[in-house]
């Protein structure tokens, strides 16, 4: 230990700290300064970024005593007295911030690259510059454009024509459809908003885990014995403490908290420690001695589908002989007779790697027990499901479990299932009688996955010469890993959300999925539908040049329409498909340049749909899908509680918009209470893009019920007609103005005897679908629209594609806050570049090789254009307002719109994901349709 | 086996030498300690005694003559771009430093370090714990290869960026070890065994880096990288051609050193290519293929001549 003094944000620290000690942990652990967020730990994200002597660097790699007598700057110096710094109040205006995890990072790097900047050359040169200067710091859920843009404003200053119009609006109009920050975008920005690792608990021990380091094998004794002689170890838990399964899906409970006789993939856990410090559990961790019997290993989809022997197979039940866990097939209309009736057909194989969702934040939890039962402080998108996880794993009663959901860090499906580490901080904690806190290394978060299935596909598509869709048939195959998680209803997804946006008549699939060796697969922004959207979608377009007709012409041609029924008995309502393409081919010029361009330069395009929301819950019940609470009390203030989780999408504002806009009275005087299971109804989380549209509409609801009583009570005190109230700018009047109240005037009249007034409100999706087994998967309330077309350039030489531009056009039905809609795109089709382009999980013998942010290549601010979004609005006739969903389902046009792109620019036709440099070379060099120049 | 752990902070070459000798079980200079950290947090550097070298001001200065560019060896890659004089007179060496990391990573980042930054291999650069379940390689202390299954050679591979330039231009480090003061050719210190690339004696400061002037008529810099920022190299290339006619050709994330040729301009240059990839040590390393960077070796340099010869005519 060395003392060494510091000066942290003016204020001045004399601190011992470890020799080797990095920056990143004095200021964080020893100081409290939680603002300082850690993502990688290796440098290679850039959310720890501080200023020492004025200069960023990564406090993640840099050591503390280095900094001996230093002047340090961290995120919350940044606001002086409270009042945010310029930069942060861009950050805030722009809807730069999402998560927020990787924002003070990013504003950090901003600060100091600011005066760098010359700011004298043209827009786009200094947009340049930034996309530069901030290249080292990764975001996964703005795209970059809208941080772009709060950099360029703050850069130019008074120079530039400040707010356009949308922000002065806000201050006068509060109604949905204003572009609005997030309500806790400033606690973001100053580094305020506490994540699940910021959040210490008095007297907690720290968990590590000791990890499984084969593929499949036996466990045949585990010694802990010397790991126990270390001063500060507390528990050694092991498996068969856990004995009962779980998993996110009721028909797949296989998983246990720590494995029990065997290990199904590199990186389960095997024991847990807890202790008094990281280090002292890490090294606790390394004496355990475990003797292992290997296994056959099954790390492919081709090695799960054969035989294995009996004592072979990953998971021991199941009726088949090999690793098949789930196979679904469904056929409607006569599917022979379509490809009959077809004059073209073209049948595909496609290939698809792993994606992970990369969230910036790992996932950390801690957990404690007190005269309440539980309690943990989660990193989840689900605290319902986790709810249920840990009663029915620790065999407490639900009425003892108390989730509570900080900020997250993003989730996109990947915070969603319950998770391993939660379970068994909980069980820890119950063993030492002390809160116990677990924080995952990005290598951790990576193993623990459940990010998108590889897959593999065949699908045959049929058309008439005049291009319409005769028939389709899909064969998919995806690989779940060792686990369930979601896969069961990723396997059906693969099919049935093929059924839109175009009609078809003759269609079927069969779908399975199998175990593998491997951290399982679960859900993931877009899930199931992402892979098989991209088959179909190329072979759209391979069609549309062998029987030349345009690609977006054929897709108009072919597009549902709104109001109908889907031929597996969807219910499409709303339908902005047309829209959506038709504004992204004016936006790209499409008609003009699309096969004008030269060699290696190509223009692409694809749409999508997702659900907006799943109709029927996962686990069998007859809740309502969301509950909303209101309570308004004497202070005026309407207090919504939901147990909906904002992971940065937005949610919590959304529902503060909805109120705001029922009771006609400003923001300031909502307040949300959030995903605690304690204190908010039960809500089922935020996947499958729901939460807008079904705690939307259950806020919608409570509020239409608390209006009620609001008018009851004003129209009883003031002799008025119920139906003449008005409800706006804070006030309530009749037109006359014979009742003319202020909103506190009628916050009196309502709570005089009475006090505070609850209201409930709640959201049902309506019976819908057919009666046929599997007429469940896929079914919603309402479905999203969307299209994309990308300019891509393809580098002859090297085959290395460069996105170039990107349009999207997405129908939301109706964006209740457009800044966050426009947001849930960008970062869509950012995500979506990144899987076609450059992001996979690879593996080596089942050893995940790319475990960390330089080697899983998200893509930076430089090699992700200025997306240009675009919202459609088609007015939902069942969502709040209008609404429908907007984070997921953006991300499915743009992955086969780049692949299309690059068979316009190169003829070469990508069946195969990511986009690999190495295969377009050698299929241009053999490709006659580039040499005599492609296509059309 | 704990020994105690060490930061020293040094003021001096002297006091950094001195201290080096008296910890030489288990130490490590550190400038911008922008590669020793990640290494450290994967436990692939577990020195004891970190010897901080980062407040010598001896070895900040850039100073030229008639003849030299001397660049200190603690100048951050940030600070090269800022120096007019070498933007004007080496702009591929800026090229180069900037295709290193991060911009908020160059901020710290040293050239003396970044010419001395450890070798990198998808096997290597890996937590203890993955390493330990892969089965330790040659680099960690194994007795396999896991990239090519071979016993005896580590071709873990030679990332740093500037050297590539830098080597191209003939240039020379000063090197200042407990014995004597000397300059030798860049290419000299490295061994080309990828366990231990170096060849420096370890207790040795690197000084300065010494570039002739006015003996280069033009220079091309190349980068083979997935992504536009964040990623080290899967093959560098720098082509300089000097007044005299001569050319050298050096290439790197090839092999464990650097791949070099020198030639004439009236040289056959798709010979001197063959030279190189023929030198290459490409194994399956790197998330790109190994025959797509051996491919992209001739790529990369056809393309740089003919932006020579562009500017030529
Ligand atoms: C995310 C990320 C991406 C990176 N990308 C790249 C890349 O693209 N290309 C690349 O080349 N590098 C890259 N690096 C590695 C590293 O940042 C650079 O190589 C950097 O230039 C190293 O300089 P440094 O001063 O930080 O070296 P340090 O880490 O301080 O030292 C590196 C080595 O040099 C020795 N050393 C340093 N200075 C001296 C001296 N004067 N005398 C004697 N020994 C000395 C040290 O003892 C150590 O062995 C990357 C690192 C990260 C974290
Ligand atoms: S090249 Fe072989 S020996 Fe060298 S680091 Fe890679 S795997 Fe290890
Ligand atoms: S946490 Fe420091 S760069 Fe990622
Ligand atoms: S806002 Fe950037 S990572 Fe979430």
């Amino acid at each position: 230990m060395k003392q060494i003094s510091l000066n942290i944000n003016n204020k001045f620290y004399n601190i011992l700290v470890d020799e080797h000690e990095l920056l990143s942990n004095v200021i964080r652990e020893k100081i409290g300064l939680t603002g300082t967020k850690i993502g990688c730990e290796q440098g290679s994200c850039g959310a720890c970024t501080v200023l020492v002597n004025n200069k960023a660097v990564l406090s993640c790699i840099t050591p503390a005593i280095s900094c001996d007598k230093a002047e340090i700057t961290t995120i919350e110096a940044l606001a002086e007295n409270g009042k945010l710094h310029k930069l942060q109040k861009k950050f805030v205006e722009k809807g730069a911030i999402q998560c927020g995890f990787c924002t003070p990072g990013m504003v950090m790097t901003a600060i100091n690259l600011v005066p760098e900047l010359n700011k004298n050359d043209s827009p786009e040169k200094l947009r340049q510059q930034i996309k530069e200067g901030i290249s080292g710091n990764l975001c996964r859920c703005t795209g970059y454009k809208k941080i772009i843009d709060a950099i360029v404003e703050y850069t130019l200053d008074e120079s530039y024509k400040q707010e356009d119009s949308k922000f002065n609006s806000i201050k006068k109009l509060k109604t949905v459809g204003i572009p609005r920050p997030y309500i806790e975008a400033e606690s973001k920005v100053k580094g305020e908003a506490e994540f699940a690792d910021d959040i210490y608990i008095k007297n907690s021990l720290h968990c590590k885990f000791l990890r499984s380091i084969y593929p499949h094998a036996e466990i045949i004794e585990i010694d802990t014995s010397e790991a126990y002689k270390i001063k500060g170890v507390r528990y050694i838990a092991i498996g068969n403490e856990l004995p009962i399964t779980f998993g996110v899906l009721p028909i797949s409970q296989d998983e246990n908290a720590i494995a029990i006789k065997k290990v199904r993939y590199v990186g389960e856990i095997v024991a847990a420690v807890a202790a008094d410090t990281e280090e002292i559990a890490a090294k606790a961790c390394q004496l355990i001695k475990v003797k292992y019997n290997p296994i056959k290993e099954f790390l492919t989809i081709d090695e799960s589908l054969a035989d294995a022997g009996e004592n072979e197979k990953i998971h021991e039940y199941g009726k088949f002989n090999n690793n098949i866990q789930k196979k679904a097939e469904l056929r409607f209309g006569d599917q022979q007779q379509g490809f009959k009736d077809s004059e073209i057909t073209s049948r595909m194989s496609f290939e698809f790697e792993g994606i992970n969702h990369g969230f910036t934040e790992p996932h950390a939890s801690t957990a404690f027990w007190d005269e309440n039962g539980l309690t943990i402080n989660t990193a989840t998108q689900v605290p319902h499901y986790l709810h249920r996880a840990l009663a029915k794993v620790l065999e407490v009663p639900l009425s003892r479990v108390r989730v509570i959901k900080p900020y997250i860090g993003g989730g996109f499906g990947g915070k969603s299932d319950p998770f391993a580490h939660e379970i068994i901080v909980a069980y820890l904690s119950r063993k030492t009688g002390k809160p116990v806190k677990v924080r995952l290394s990005r290598e951790e978060v990576f193993l623990t996955n459940h990010g998108r299935h590889p897959t593999k596909m065949t699908v045959e598509m049929g058309f008439s010469n005049d291009g319409i869709i005769q028939a389709l048939d899909a064969d998919v195959a995806i690989d779940g890993g060792a686990y369930g998680s979601f896969g069961v209803v990723t396997t059906y997804y693969n099919g049935v959300l093929l059924q839109a946006p175009y009609k078809l008549s003759n269609f079927g699939f069969r779908t399975y999925r199998v175990y593998t060796n491997k951290p399982q697969c679960g859900a993931m922004r877009g899930h199931g539908a992402v892979n098989s959207r991209f088959a179909v979608e190329s072979i759209i377009d391979e069609i549309s040049y062998k029987i030349k007709i345009d690609p977006c012409e054929l897709r108009m041609k072919n597009f549902l329409d709104s109001n109908t029924l889907t031929v597996g008995q969807y219910r499409i309502t709303s339908n902005g498909s047309r829209e959506s393409l038709q504004k992204v081919m004016d936006l790209s010029d499409w008609k003009n340049r699309f096969g004008k361009l030269e060699k290696g330069h190509g223009l692409g395009v694809a749409c999508g749909f997702f659900i907006s929301g799943s109709a029927l819950p996962i686990f069998w019940n007859e809740l309502p899908q969301s509950v909303v609470h209101l309570k308004l009390d004497f202070d005026g203030r309407v207090l919504i509680s939901s147990g909906s989780s904002d992971i940065g999408q937005g949610s919590d504002t959304m529902l503060a918009i909805i109120v705001s806009e029922v009771l006609g009275i400003s923001m300031e005087n909502i307040f949300v209470l959030a995903g605690d299971t304690l204190l908010t109804p039960v809500d089922f989380g935020s996947y499958s893009s729901r939460v807008t549209f079904m705690a939307g509409n259950a806020a919608k609801d409570a509020t239409e019920n608390l209006k009620k009583e609001i008018i009851a009570s004003v129209a009883n005190q003031k002799h008025a007609i119920g139906k003449e109230l008005n409800f706006e700018n804070d006030r309530i009047f009749t037109n006359d103005k014979s009742v003319d109240l202020s909103w506190m005037e009628a916050v009196e009249i309502l709570t005089a005897k009475r006090g505070a007034v609850s209201v409930s409100g709640k959201y049902i999706s309506p019976k819908l679908g057919g009666d046929f087994k599997g007429a469940g998967a896929g079914l919603s309330p309402s479905y999203s629209f969307g299209a994309c077309v990308t300019e891509v350039k393809v580098d002859l030489e090297t085959g290395q594609v460069d996105v170039i531009n990107i349009w999207g056009a997405h129908d939301c039905g109706k964006a209740i806050n457009p800044l966050a809609v426009e947001g849930q795109l960008e970062g869509s089709w950012h995500m979506g570049m990144g899987q076609a382009v450059s992001e996979q999980m690879k593996y080596y013998k089942g050893l995940l090789l790319n475990n960390n942010f330089l080697d899983y290549k998200i893509p930076t601010s430089l090699d992700t254009p200025d997306i240009n979004s675009n919202i459609i609005e088609t007015m939902d006739p069942e969502g709040p307002f209008g609404a429908k969903e907007s984070g997921e389902g953006a991300i499915h046009p743009v992955i086969p719109a780049i692949a299309n792109a690059v068979y316009n620019a190169v003829g070469v036709r990508i069946t195969k994901l990511p986009i690999c440099a190495e295969d377009i070379l050698t299929k241009i060099s053999q490709n006659d349709l580039l040499n005599n120049k492609i296509i059309q | 086996m704990t020994n105690e752990k060490k930061y020293i902070k040094t003021s001096t070459i002297a006091d950094a030498i001195s201290e080096a000798i008296k910890n030489s079980n288990s130490f490590r200079f550190v400038a911008g300690g922008t590669d020793i950290f990640p290494n450290k947090f994967q436990e692939n550097d577990t020195s004891d005694c970190f010897i901080d070298i980062a407040d010598i001001e001896e070895l900040k200065q850039i100073t030229y003559t008639k003849d030299y560019l001397n660049i200190g060896a603690l100048t951050t890659l940030e600070t090269l771009k800022n120096n007019e004089f070498i933007a004007q007179n080496f702009p591929t060496l800026l090229e180069a430093a900037n295709s290193v990391a991060s911009p908020v990573i160059r901020k710290s980042a040293t050239l003396g370090g970044n010419l001395l930054c450890e070798n990198r291999c998808h096997f290597y650069n890996q937590s203890a714990w993955w390493r330990q379940a892969a089965g330790h390689c040659l680099k960690c202390g194994g007795d396999i290869c896991l990239a090519n299954g071979g016993k005896k050679y580590c071709f873990s591979k030679f990332v740093s960026d500037t050297a590539i330039a830098l080597i191209s231009f003939n240039a020379k480090i000063e090197i200042v070890s407990p014995e004597k003061t000397e300059f030798l050719y860049l290419e000299e210190i490295y061994s080309g065994d990828g366990i231990q690339h170096l060849l420096l004696e370890k207790s040795s400061i690197i000084k300065s880096i010494q570039i002739p002037l006015n003996i280069i008529y033009k220079s091309v810099f190349k980068k083979l990288q997935q992504r536009k920022s964040l990623e080290f190299s899967s093959l560098t290339t720098c082509i300089t051609v000097f007044k005299d006619n001569k050319i050298k050709i050096v290439a790197g994330a090839i092999a464990p050193k650097p791949i070099f040729v020198v030639g004439a301009l009236k040289d056959d240059f798709s010979e001197l290519i063959t030279s190189i990839a023929k030198n290459s040590k490409i194994v399956e390393n790197d998330s790109y293929s190994r025959v797509y960077r051996k491919n992209m070796i001739r790529v990369l340099l056809n393309r740089s001549i003919k932006e020579i010869q562009l500017t030529e005519k």
